[in-house]
């Protein structure tokens, strides 16, 4: 039902869009317009997620105080929903003036016509080059990056340790680090891999990545059944094959059997050095490591977080970019840091973060790749989960699987 | 004497069947007692646990160490008796508009004959068929074409009337007799009169149900009063409580339970308030 909804409003709001005549003849080229020189005016109103709603206004005096004469305004909304809020707002005609907006719905909102390209003035190689990349739709940059986040492989160095191996350089070094742990680290589960369940093409993408797959051919069609991404699948599902990985995982099982040392890795985001840390510092003291992914063509990770983007709409556009501008800054994005834990999506602003255990995080991020920015993306990723499911599994075949992604990703069409 | 002592044998073992019998439905009912109750008492005694607790794997049903942070932190974090009020009037008027207007349509659909009643009455189950998804954005686009965007009134005015509670009523108007109806109109009675006094009497049984869902679908309502609403002040319960306990990448389970249990008890309350025209409708089945 919920993802029904999902679909629908999506739908709906595309097809709203299309109907008002806001892009007659087809999408013209975005032209990015300048923003006005001088402090900025007026009030500003911000939608922002969660957390970063709820301690954005941390943030906003420091530019209030900069710029006498502006107020932002912030609203803090739910995750679970924002998606549907910012899709029926774009097509009611009643958004803010700028809001945070989840990186994999970029392609999604910028085709809708509702978002203000990016003028010129920010400056791109200032952002890690993946989280940049998560603006930029056909061509056009719809919005700037505000924060990161990417995904590193977490182990117990104590199990490592026993086991008598290092942390992985290649794909064949990330399976003996797994099969070392499990056979003479004393692990039940080398790695534990998401064997399908929403969100678990975050984890499995990297790897035809890293195999320099390329999710969309040259006809912007899905190319999902390239010979580099059957090595990825391949690759993936051996791990429940030989037992490396557990079939099915249950929330909680994951952090709890790492805990325990059942499983010896698996692959996160940033956030799960709280989550542990909570749950068992005692524990995982000296015991929790992280490392890049491994390296073959390229070694990619994940590349998530949020952007900042300006509505068409906007009554305030001027000001919105502005303060866009003011959150970009190197200085307010490591205080943004210092707040909400948020990694800096620019990269001066990781010069005062010495956590040894974020560095590593760091240095990933300047080697990451997003999901094709098309407006149907949510919907191709389920197929993902799904089929994926299914071949972790055993109820189907990593070759069938491969090729009923690529159907149905076909069938779904890239939105254009 | 054969025959008393067989009688006898019989009545004891008709007893004691009798017995076995009270047995397995006691039986039953406590299974299916654990089987409803045990969510409800998972989200009780998890909402006094620290997260780290929650995710712990053997879990446990009571709290190693008992803690109120959660319910301090959803006090102290949200702005509770704004989105409280802000629930209770959008639930108290969806609720009031449901009783009146579906009440009122369902009696003219089932007692009085005027042209096109078959097809109104059509039309009401083919709304009724349509999935709520289909008509989500086309409403937010009217409610802000309307100008009512972040207002209760936006919230509120889109389900003052549903086809279910209008199929409902229907329904169980249909059941009663014709002739109360019919006596009340000899005696000179209007239709707004026969309707006030003879149909809502005794249609409290129908009602009472449209009323405890009526109030539990829109108490728990997300999606629509988050898309209309526009600033945090005019947040409804549920809204609030997702802002605050769900991330992008992972879930407060703590908070949310405590939420949980925080919503859930206006809706127990309205259920046992209620409770007695449901007692009061099997009892009215039993004279018919």
């Amino acid at each position: 039902m919920k993802r029904l909804t999902t679909v629908a409003v999506a739908l709906a709001a595309l097809t709203a869009l299309s109907g008002c005549g806001r892009e007659a003849g087809g999408p013209a080229p975005d032209r990015p317009a300048e923003t006005g020189a001088g402090p900025a005016r007026g009030t500003v109103s911000v939608w922002a997620m969660g957390t970063e709603g709820e301690k954005l206004s941390v943030l906003a005096e420091g530019f209030e105080a900069a710029n006498p004469g502006v107020e932002v305004e912030v609203t803090a909304i739910p995750w679970d929903g924002a998606h549907d809020k910012i899709a029926s707002a774009i097509a009611g005609r009643a958004t803010p003036d700028m809001s945070m907006i989840g990186t994999t719905w970029m392609g999604e909102f910028a085709r809708t016509g509702a978002l203000d390209p990016t003028p010129p003035g920010f400056d791109e190689d200032a952002y890690f080059p993946g989280a940049w990349a998560t603006t930029v739709v056909d061509g056009t940059s719809y919005g700037v990056p505000w924060y990161v986040e990417t995904r590193l492989i977490y182990y117990r160095t104590d199990l490592a340790e026993k086991a008598g191996v290092k942390p992985p350089a290649d794909w064949a070094g990330l399976k003996s680090f797994a099969k070392g742990m499990r056979d003479r680290g004393g692990a039940r589960y080398g790695i534990a891999l998401p064997p399908g369940g929403t969100g678990s093409w975050q984890t499995f993408l990297p790897f035809a990545w890293q195999q320099g797959a390329s999710l969309t051919g040259a006809d912007g069609g899905f190319t999902l059944d390239t010979p580099q991404t059957a090595k990825a699948l391949e690759y993936y599902l051996s791990y429940f094959e030989e037992g490396l990985s557990p079939a099915a995982l249950q929330p909680g099982e994951l952090e709890q059997g790492f805990i325990d040392g059942e499983i010896a890795s698996f692959v996160s985001g940033p956030w799960h050095i709280g989550v542990l840390k909570e749950q068992a510092e005692d524990v995982l003291d000296g015991r929790l490591g992280v490392t890049g992914m491994p390296e073959e063509e390229t070694g990619a990770s994940f590349i998530g977080g949020a952007d900042l983007a300006v509505f068409k709409d906007a009554g305030n556009r001027d000001g919105a970019w502005k303060f866009a501008e003011y959150l970009s800054r190197p200085e307010v994005q490591a205080t943004w840091y210092r707040t909400v834990n948020d990694l800096p999506a620019v990269k001066d602003g990781w010069s005062g973060i010495t956590d040894p255990m974020l560095k590593v995080f760091g240095e990933q991020l300047g080697e990451t790749r997003t999901p094709p920015a098309v407006s149907t993306w949510e919907q191709v990723a389920s197929v993902i989960d799904d089929e994926l499911e299914k071949a972790a599994k055993g109820r189907t075949t990593g070759e069938a699987a491969l090729k009923s992604m690529q159907r149905k990703a076909t069938a779904i069409g890239t939105g254009t | 004497m054969t025959a008393a002592v067989s009688r006898a044998r019989g009545g004891h073992r008709a007893r004691r069947s009798g017995g076995n019998r009270v047995w397995a439905v006691y039986t039953a009912l406590a299974i299916a007692l654990a089987v409803a109750g045990s969510p409800f008492a998972w989200m009780l005694s998890g909402s006094f646990k620290t997260d780290a607790e929650i995710r712990r794997i053997p879990p446990t049903w009571l709290p190693d160490q008992a803690t109120l942070d959660n319910y301090r932190e959803l006090f102290e974090r949200l702005d509770f008796p704004r989105y409280f009020a802000n629930s209770l009037i959008v639930t108290g008027a969806v609720t009031a508009g449901n009783l009146v207007f579906c009440s009122m349509l369902g009696y003219a659909l089932a007692k009085i004959d005027f042209p096109g009643r078959q097809a109104l009455f059509a039309l009401v189950m083919a709304a009724l068929m349509v999935p709520g998804a289909v008509t989500f954005v086309p409403l937010f686009v009217l409610i802000s074409n309307l100008g009512l965007v972040d207002t209760h009134l936006g919230m509120i005015l889109p389900f003052l009337a549903g086809p279910f509670g209008v199929f409902l009523m229907r329904q169980y108007i249909s059941g009663l007799p014709d002739e109360v109806i019919d006596a009340a109109r000899v005696d000179g009675a209007g239709e707004l009169r026969i309707f006030a006094r003879i149909v809502v009497p005794l249609a409290r049984p129908a009602l009472a149900a449209l009323g405890i869902l009526t109030f539990l679908s829109t108490w728990n309502s997300f999606l629509w009063p988050l898309v209309v609403a526009q600033s945090e002040e005019r947040y409804t319960l549920p809204v609030a409580l997702a802002l605050y306990s769900i991330g992008q990448n992972q879930t407060r389970f703590g908070l949310l339970l405590a939420g949980a249990v925080v919503v859930v008890v206006p809706v127990l309350v309205v259920f046992v308030a209620l409770q007695r025209f449901f007692v009061q409708g099997i009892a009215m089945t039993g004279l018919k």
